[in-house]
């Protein structure tokens, strides 16, 4: 049977999506945030550690929109019906 | 030269292995009909989360990660890093866009962006430019793959002394002969399954090599002192420092835009595609948005590699032996700090990892080649096992015209074979991407800033001097007073002038095309074993019809009858 992923999801959920998604972007994207050497963490510059922490960042971030957009980490794709969502009630909608 | 008999005993292990995986591949989740091109193409479009991952992994890191980068760190250091911030961006931008592009490819089976568009905007010639456009820009991506694994041979010492092109890169085209053999035959469930042994050795190659080889150096702060005090010396050629540790106000322009023109452009690559398209769910290219950055710390590790490979005399002496070709970097970096046995299970990681992503590439290059062109101008009534034996011939094709590529460019700095493809591909972009979200702009408005944006890409980038020669050599060129990637003006460009084309088009009374999309085509998600929409085949009588013919397509549904 087809199904759609048609998600009646509310505003406030998209926007904070737009908002994560945004932000996992500039974060590399902006240069004069970290091209710098200090603060150093150990013998890295800044430079370095800061893209390097970036990269789990972004992994979270995008773990949080698809649980905000699909809910259930495992479960099928969601399709507009009533299945509980693991974060979403954390954001006020 | 002398051949290291330990590693290179190790290397041909681990080949034949890999080859042994790829022809027992065919029998691996056997298709109902093998001779189906989303079968071959897309592996039956049936890979879930975990298999994806492999395999979109495999396209993103290849030959550019293991030798481009890092042989772009050890000359220039930290504006080589741009890579870092690329692949950072990529999965945000696919957990946006690629659950729309793999509904409406199920939807329509649709195996490749070329049909999209020829579908979306009803026109056979914008179908034609993305597809055109894919094959071309694939083939400097496929060569730089080719660049890498010569690079590893080089140190292995393994070629011929022979003035012959042929005899002296022999092995080199058995490698990729043999690779085509199973990709030829097992499509791309061969690569799937390969991906397993490639990520296996790469994982285990980069971990290792990142906890060792530091410790062995005197620490990271000897390594960086040593990157500093030579990319601080002054370049006799430029007359200018070699670079810097920390990217300079005048680079960032640079970096930011080949960062953000790299991600967007990877996007419509074919081959990233191929490998999105290839998942069983919508919902599976989201969930693995979250875990291939496991990817990108591997990239960012073997980026720093360039450093590790500067702080060991042995390498630099390679390197300038080697007529200062520092894409030997880290394949030298193996053969000096490892023992024998692990530094070939690095080759073998190296190798293979080109070998991999190379076939993958040249089957989304065949899956474009065979639905947007063959069928469209060639035979519009072709059988899917007719196109399945096409599609297998052109993945054979693209390798020899990968071999003009590498043959025809300057090697030093092979990660400019992968930016002129993003270049060109990138042009694709308003089509294709714009085209998921709405269909404003007009079929021959977007014709006309491709055509543009294509011709001033190509034109600057022939205008770019360096590494030795006189054309495309860079892929960077002042635009305003500064520096960007030539891809990126070239959008803006693309867009501009599509949108002031379509307001033209409007205005004179242009016709649109028909659409064959349906809006819901582009949310759904059906059941993996449900049957999809038979493959269209003959789309191109179909779609251009007027009106009155679309709305008895409407009619018959998604699973519309052979027009035949």
């Amino acid at each position: 049977m087809t199904q759609y992923a048609h998600s009646r999801k509310s505003p406030a959920i998209w926007i904070a999506v737009t908002v994560l998604l945004a932000i996992a972007i500039l974060g590399t994207l902006w240069i004069p945030l970290y091209a710098r050497s200090a603060p150093r963490l150990g013998p890295f510059p800044f430079f370095y550690w800061f893209q390097l922490i970036w990269v789990p960042m972004t992994a979270v971030l995008c773990r949080i929109c698809y649980l905000l957009l699909h809910g259930r980490p495992d479960g099928p794709a969601d399709t507009g019906s009533k299945q509980p969502l693991c974060i979403s009630t954390r954001f006020p909608s | 030269m002398h051949i290291d008999k330990i590693p290179f005993v190790i290397v041909v292990v681990a080949f034949v292995l890999v080859t042994c995986t790829g022809f027992a591949a065919a029998r691996w989740r056997p298709a109902d009909d093998p001779m189906r091109l989303s079968e071959w193409g897309l592996g039956g479009r049936r890979f879930g989360t975990f298999v994806s991952w492999f395999l979109l992994g495999g396209d993103v890191y290849t030959a550019y990660a293991f030798i481009a980068v890092p042989a772009l760190v050890y000359a220039t250091g930290a504006a080589g890093f741009y890579a870092l911030s690329y692949t950072i961006m990529i999965f945000p931008i696919m957990f946006i866009f690629g659950p729309r592009l793999w509904s409406i490819a199920r939807a329509r089976g649709y195996v490749s962006p070329g049909e999209f568009v020829r579908g979306r905007y009803g026109s056979q010639g914008l179908g034609l430019a993305v597809a055109a456009t894919g094959i071309l820009a694939t083939m400097p991506y496929i060569a730089l793959q080719l660049v890498g694994t010569e690079s590893v041979l080089t140190v292995m010492g393994v070629g011929t002394n022979s003035s012959n092109v042929f005899v002296r890169d022999l092995p080199l085209i058995i490698a990729f002969g043999v690779t085509s053999a199973y990709t030829y035959l097992a499509g791309l469930r061969a690569l799937a399954l390969i991906a397993f042994v490639k990520d296996a050795l790469i994982y285990l190659t980069v971990i290792v090599a990142f906890l060792y080889i530091p410790a062995k150096l005197g620490g990271w702060g000897h390594v960086f002192a040593a990157a500093s005090a030579h990319l601080n010396t002054v370049n006799p050629a430029t007359g200018k420092a070699y670079g810097s540790v920390v990217v300079m106000p005048a680079g960032e322009w640079a970096y930011a835009t080949l960062a953000l023109g790299s991600a967007l452009a990877l996007f419509v690559y074919p081959h990233a595609a191929t490998g999105m398209l290839a998942a069983k769910r919508r919902d599976v290219i989201r969930h693995n948005a979250a875990m291939l950055p496991a990817y990108t710390l591997v990239l960012g590790m073997l980026a720093l590699f360039g450093y590790l490979a500067r702080a060991v005399p042995a390498v630099n002496a390679g390197v300038k032996a080697n007529g200062g070709n520092s894409q030997l970097s880290v394949p030298l970096l193996f053969e000096h700090m490892f023992p024998g046995w692990f530094a070939g299970i690095g080759y073998s990681a190296i190798i293979i990892g080109a070998l991999v992503p190379a076939a993958v590439m040249s089957i989304a290059a065949a899956n474009l080649f065979t639905r947007t062109i063959y069928r469209e101008l060639v035979r519009p009534y072709a059988t899917p096992a007719q196109e399945t034996q096409v599609a297998r011939l052109v993945s054979l094709l693209m390798k020899v015209g990968a071999l003009a590529f590498a043959l025809a460019f300057n090697r030093t700095f092979s990660i400019n074979l992968q930016l002129l493809g993003g270049i060109w591909i990138l042009q694709t972009f308003p089509a294709v991407v714009i085209g998921l979200y709405t269909r404003w702009f007009h079929r021959y408005a977007l014709i006309t800033g491709w055509a543009v944006a294509m011709v001033y890409g190509t034109v600057q980038a022939y205008r770019t001097p360096g590494g030795g020669q006189l054309h495309f050599g860079g892929s960077s060129a002042p635009v305003f007073g500064h520096v960007v990637y030539i891809a990126v003006p070239a959008l803006i460009l693309n867009v501009v002038v599509s949108a002031l084309f379509t307001v033209v088009f409007r205005a004179v009374g242009a016709r649109d095309g028909y659409d064959v999309t349906r809006p819901s085509d582009y949310t759904i998600d059906p059941h993996p074993d449900a049957v999809a929409v038979p493959q269209p085949r003959a789309v191109s009588p179909a779609t251009n019809l007027p009106a009155g013919h679309g709305a008895q397509h409407r009619a018959t549904g998604p699973s519309r009858s052979d027009p035949r």
